[in-house]
């Protein structure tokens, strides 16, 4: 739809001169709509007499509204999500007529390793260019957008879920499109009477209807965690009999993008054994049993650690023994 | 008092009567028309057709002509149209006719007017700095009849 009118006439020089002309003019999406052009011209001359002067009629012409709009990702790379995530957007209306704008967001794009569930979109009400929770106005996807005057942007948001299943490093792409409320087309589509001002609204050369990629990238974060038991009889063999220890060893091994807060690491002590005192380690470190400043406790019942923040692609390790009771 | 009244009287019909005459003999008329440039695709490609400007919208192109009509029964000389454009377009072309860049003040040809940056620095004037244009034609043969044009975009 883009440019099928200016395909056509790009080949005449004197469209080349307008296009120069424009960067020369103060307002880029042009004269308002519901301006009006009035152009008289006047006239001296002698007939041999004192000069006459003489004015001609005024001619009128209101402009109409020219229908143009660009959207545009604002984000500066991949957004990554790991639930939530809020794609920002700029709506730039580029007519010369105050127009609100359709917004829909699409998560199915083709070549998406997963497709965002679209949960709303947000006008950036404060104008910070960051989504603010319960201050930025809440929009439906499909909804329209408040008026944008001529050569305002606005930023809008797309508020994004990742959906279950969603695995580190996938990528996705959200579609925003942005339609004049008043009409969308070709250019020069005209809807008669119903621009500001008054006059028509004309479809510009964006089709009155633009759209723009955001991009997610998954940054999900998982916790493995691997449970190994090393037995150790009284006779030197490593079978689970009365008097026999084991070693139980849990292994947390952190992986993807980011890292977990407070990884808390519990196993119960198994039945038919007891702990036994002063084996609890982290790292290879011992911890006391008690309930005091370090990571770890360790009772009758069963063992404690918290290991803490842990980075995606380290690991944590645990061990502690219990003897098999007799 | 009653006999100096009625002279003073006598005295304007006299100077009026002259201009009434000069009224009947007729003005050069002056009418103003507008047509927007549409281009027009057709089998031998693209051309340019002026039609009604009913529908105008920014980077349009419009052309202003001014058609004269020497209907003063005279030889009209030193014949001087002067045209401010209107602030919401932009002239498109040079054409046989002097141009202002200081609204109406002082014309000349584009190329040899300059000017001023509100830096202070000075360039040569471009089409987008005119302000009025005027077209001057030396003398209009009694019942003669012409125009002038000029083109000019919607900003």
């Amino acid at each position: 739809m883009k440019n099928a009118v200016t395909n056509g006439i790009v080949v005449l020089p004197f469209v080349t001169g307008v296009a120069l002309l424009f960067t020369n003019t103060a307002l880029a999406a042009g004269v308002p709509a519901g301006t009006l052009i009035e152009n008289t011209a006047s006239a001296s001359y002698n007939t041999g007499g004192p000069t006459q002067t003489v004015d001609s009629n005024k001619v009128t012409i209101k402009v109409d509204e020219l229908l143009d709009v660009a959207v545009a990702s604002q984000d500066a790379g991949a957004v990554p999500v790991a639930a939530n995530a809020a794609l920002s957007f700029s709506v730039t209306n580029t007519g010369n007529g105050p127009e609100a704008f359709k917004l829909t967001a699409d998560p199915a794009v083709a070549g998406n390793d997963f497709d965002a569930t679209i949960n709303n979109l947000a006008i950036d009400t404060n104008n910070n260019g960051v989504y603010d929770v319960g201050i930025d106005t809440i929009l439906a996807n499909g909804g329209n957008s408040p008026l944008i005057n001529p050569d305002i942007a606005l930023t809008v948001f797309v508020l994004v879920t990742a959906p279950a299943g969603t695995t580190d490093g996938q990528t996705s792409k959200v579609n925003l499109l942005a339609e004049a409320t008043t009409g969308t087309g070709a250019p020069g589509l005209t809807f008669a009477g119903a621009g500001f001002g008054g006059g028509n609204a004309i479809v510009g050369s964006s089709g009155a209807d633009d759209n723009a990629l955001g991009s997610l990238l998954a940054s999900i974060i998982t916790v493995n965690l691997t449970k190994t038991a090393t037995v150790v009889d009284p006779f030197g063999g490593s079978s689970s009999v009365p008097g026999a220890i084991i070693t139980y060893q849990l292994v947390a091994t952190v992986s993807g993008t980011g890292s977990v807060n407070g990884l808390l690491i519990t196993d119960p002590i198994p039945v038919s054994t007891t702990y036994s005192p002063n084996t609890l380690k982290l790292g290879g470190a011992p911890l006391t049993d008690l309930a005091d400043t370090d990571a770890g406790q360790a009772s009758a019942a069963g063992i404690s650690v918290n290991a803490g923040t842990v980075a995606a692609g380290s690991t944590r390790t645990v061990t502690f023994n219990v003897k098999v009771n007799n | 008092m009653f006999v100096r009244t009625i002279s003073a009287l006598s005295m304007a019909l006299a100077t009026l009567a002259p201009i009434s005459s000069a009224c009947a003999q007729g003005t050069v008329a002056l009418v103003g028309d507008v047509k927007v440039v549409k281009i027009v695709q057709d089998a031998d490609g693209s051309r340019e057709t002026l039609a009604e400007p009913t529908s105008v919208v920014p980077g349009d192109r419009l052309v202003f002509t001014t058609k004269y009509n020497n209907e003063t029964g005279s030889k009209v000389e030193n014949f001087v149209i002067s045209n401010p454009l209107p602030k919401a377009v932009v002239l498109t072309a040079a054409g046989e006719f002097a141009v202002s860049i200081d609204n109406g003040k002082t014309f000349a040809a584009l190329g040899t007017l300059t000017a001023s940056e509100a830096d202070g620095t000075s360039r040569s004037a471009e089409l987008s700095d005119v302000t009025d244009i005027r077209w001057t034609i030396d003398s209009i043969a009694p019942g003669a009849t012409g125009e002038v044009n000029y083109f000019a975009a919607v900003r």
